[in-house]
């Protein structure tokens, strides 16, 4: 391809034996996008070095470097072009690049948040039931008033299945972005990769604390709106508003890029307790642990024949329940 | 203070550049959809040019002052009076205690007017910025647009009242408007060959779309591209349509966002992810043209800019919003 007015790669990395090709694209004045491979996938293991690279750029303290928005396959650098040059931006990207050679080198940083979470709590049942009344009273994702069941259905599982999978798994913040204080969480164990459609239309409310899944992706929403994951529960505040709570006393926002979440079962009257706890009272505390991700040791987990055969299966099942669960 | 007696169809207080660096917490930057318009009425009243004012979209904003202040109007002409008398544009003006101001409807040209008072409008900063994300609920004044029996407080001027009244703009200091916008826009990050047609970006780049009703302070919606604007015939694992990707963060403000066969400005209050490709992305020195472009009326026109021409365009606006445009 001759070098066309629509070309938009200024430059590139070759791939390497632990890294994807890096395309290096325009994207504005004030922009470039740094892409990973030319293949549209979704795998953590490129999510884990591109977090742990970013971790580098935003250790140099470029001025100029606005910010970063990391996403699954992709990370959009966002600068101001009058004291940053496209050149020199490009060359931290490189040598951060290049300071992280093998797979052994990839060491994530990332917190384990564990949420108390309520299933089919009445909060997200009222929003179910709106949805049907309002907006969709045919809705084929609704059965006995709520989404599990069809969750099930499109997975060829059990609720009970279902719920063990959301629970067995903790789930990884590719990075935040669509909605404020939001955040987009994969599931880190394949045996627990449930997918789903989402709402068609969407609805036109949510409650704070409303867990659901769209796609691979969890998303606990972080304030009332609207919305289009299938809902299965509540759990409690991760955006505050009001910086009123020390957790919030930095700003609004709980995760941060490379966290996990794990949810662990609790009533509905305890999660709702919490909500007191954070926004009134201000003294509840949140259970986070420091650690890391190795990249290489989740590769090698990941790629085991134990979790390989268990993707495996759940595929199988949800070939079958695809065919089975309505379409929306 | 300025007490609002009709709040008129949609005013909200915003500055410039908006509230940056929070793209990746789901936060766009908000802020002047018109920065030319906002930063030349705060140079007439002697702020800096990103002091919040208030953003008056549509018009029929009415309100009294409590105190004296020195005022400026710029934007479309909603044909401003004081206490029922026309007052000048573009001018900066000295109103006193119990003095009403009224704004009727927007001009052939132009969609949005810009009130600044001397000390700028005095909200809390949150997150570092006065300005309103309308889709957000957050910023501001409370995070909503103002309306009847709001009290909007104002700061301190940088000079006497008297040394700021009848600053007026060099004539080569105003702004052109048109019903056409042409907008300078630089290819990216999603083109020919693996996303679009080079017959695709060629009529992207020369056709002209009217801006549909639609529109808002998050996107600016255009006209339908046809099938063969795609170089795909599918999105692959984002999506059964080809202008689904995988999500990736959009360069907002001014990324051209291909949702399905629309093409969608994604502007001050746009979503900051997402999963369509994005073609274009308009340089930051044009962004000021789509907040004067009135939906369901007025039509946008992509013109192939560089990088290089873009920060230069940077340069001159900085100079056109200071000081130096003052006759």
């Amino acid at each position: 391809m001759s070098q066309g007015k629509y070309d938009v790669i200024l430059d590139t990395m070759p791939a390497t034996e632990s890294r994807l090709e890096i395309m290096f694209r325009q994207a504005g004045d004030g922009f470039i996008q740094v892409e990973y491979g030319r293949e549209q996938r979704a795998m953590l293991q490129d999510s884990f070095r591109m977090l742990a690279v970013n971790d580098i750029i935003m250790g140099k303290e470029l001025k100029g470097l606005i910010e970063t928005v990391p996403g699954i396959r992709t990370n959009l650098l966002h600068f101001d072009p009058s004291e940053l040059s496209v050149d020199k931006l490009i060359d931290a990207v490189k040598e951060s690049e290049e300071s992280m050679p093998t797979v052994d080198d990839v060491v994530l940083p990332s917190r384990l948040i564990h949420l108390p979470l309520a299933f089919e709590d009445s909060e997200t049942k009222k929003a179910v039931a709106k949805y049907q009344k309002e907006v969709r009273p045919d809705a084929p994702n609704i059965i006995n008033g709520y989404n599990l069941e069809y969750m099930a259905m499109c997975n060829g599982i059990t609720v009970d299945e279902t719920k063990k999978m959301i629970l067995g798994t903790d789930w990884f913040n590719s990075g935040g972005g669509f909605w404020p204080g939001g955040a987009f969480l994969w599931p880190t164990d394949p045996r627990c990769a449930i997918v789903v459609p989402k709402y068609n239309p969407p609805r036109t409310w949510t409650p704070e604390g409303a867990a659901g899944i769209g796609g691979p992706c969890v998303f606990t929403y972080t304030t009332p709106t609207g919305g289009g994951y299938q809902l299965f529960g509540r759990t409690i505040p991760v955006f505050q508003f009001a910086c009123k709570h020390p957790m919030f006393k930095d700003g609004p926002f709980l995760y941060r890029n490379a966290d996990r979440v794990r949810f662990h079962e609790v009533s509905e009257k305890e999660v709702v307790e919490i909500y007191g706890h954070v926004h009134d009272k201000t003294d509840y505390t949140y259970e986070i642990d420091q650690g890391e991700i190795k990249a290489k040791e989740y590769i090698e987990w990941f790629n085991s024949e134990e979790v390989q055969k268990g993707a495996a299966e759940l595929k199988a099942k949800q070939a079958e329940g695809t065919k089975k669960a309505p379409r929306l | 203070m300025l007490k609002i007696i009709n709040g008129g169809i949609e005013t909200l207080v915003e500055d410039w550049p908006g509230r940056l660096g929070y793209l990746g917490k789901g936060m766009s930057a908000s802020g002047s959809f018109d920065c030319v318009g906002l930063g030349l009425a705060n140079v007439l009243v002697g702020n800096p040019s990103g002091q919040a004012g208030m953003e008056i979209t549509g018009g029929f904003f009415e309100a009294e002052f409590t105190d004296d202040h020195v005022i400026a109007l710029t934007g479309t002409d909603m044909q401003p009076t004081i206490n029922g008398e026309p007052v000048e544009m573009w001018t900066s003006l000295k109103v006193s205690a119990g003095d009403k101001i009224k704004l009727l409807h927007i001009a052939p040209t132009g969609f949005r007017c810009y009130l600044a008072v001397a000390g700028g409008v005095d909200v809390p900063a949150y997150l570092g910025s006065k300005s309103t994300c309308i889709f957000g609920a957050y910023g501001g004044f409370d995070g909503r647009p103002l309306t009847a029996g709001d009290e909007v407080k104002f700061g301190a001027p940088s000079a006497d009242l008297s040394d700021l009244t009848g600053r007026k703009l060099k004539p080569e200091a105003m702004p052109e408007y048109t019903n056409q916008w042409v907008l300078r826009a630089i290819p990216g990050p999603n083109t020919c060959p693996d996303y679009a047609t080079q017959e695709g970006m060629d009529l992207l780049f020369s056709r002209v779309s009217k801006i549909q009703h639609t529109s808002n302070r998050s996107a600016y919606r255009l006209e339908e591209l046809p099938d063969s604007f795609f170089a795909r015939t599918d999105g692959g694992v984002g999506g059964s349509h080809p202008s689904n990707i995988i999500d990736h963060a959009y360069a907002i403000r001014g990324a051209l966002n291909i949702c399905g066969n629309t093409p969608i400005l994604l502007v001050a209050d746009g979503p900051t992810l997402g999963g369509y490709m994005c073609a274009l992305n308009v340089i930051n020195a044009d962004l000021w043209k789509v907040g004067q472009g009135a939906p369901g009326r007025d039509f946008m026109q992509f013109q192939l800019a560089t990088q290089e021409e873009a920060i230069q365009a940077r340069k001159e606006q900085k100079q056109w919003l200071s000081e130096d445009s003052l006759a």
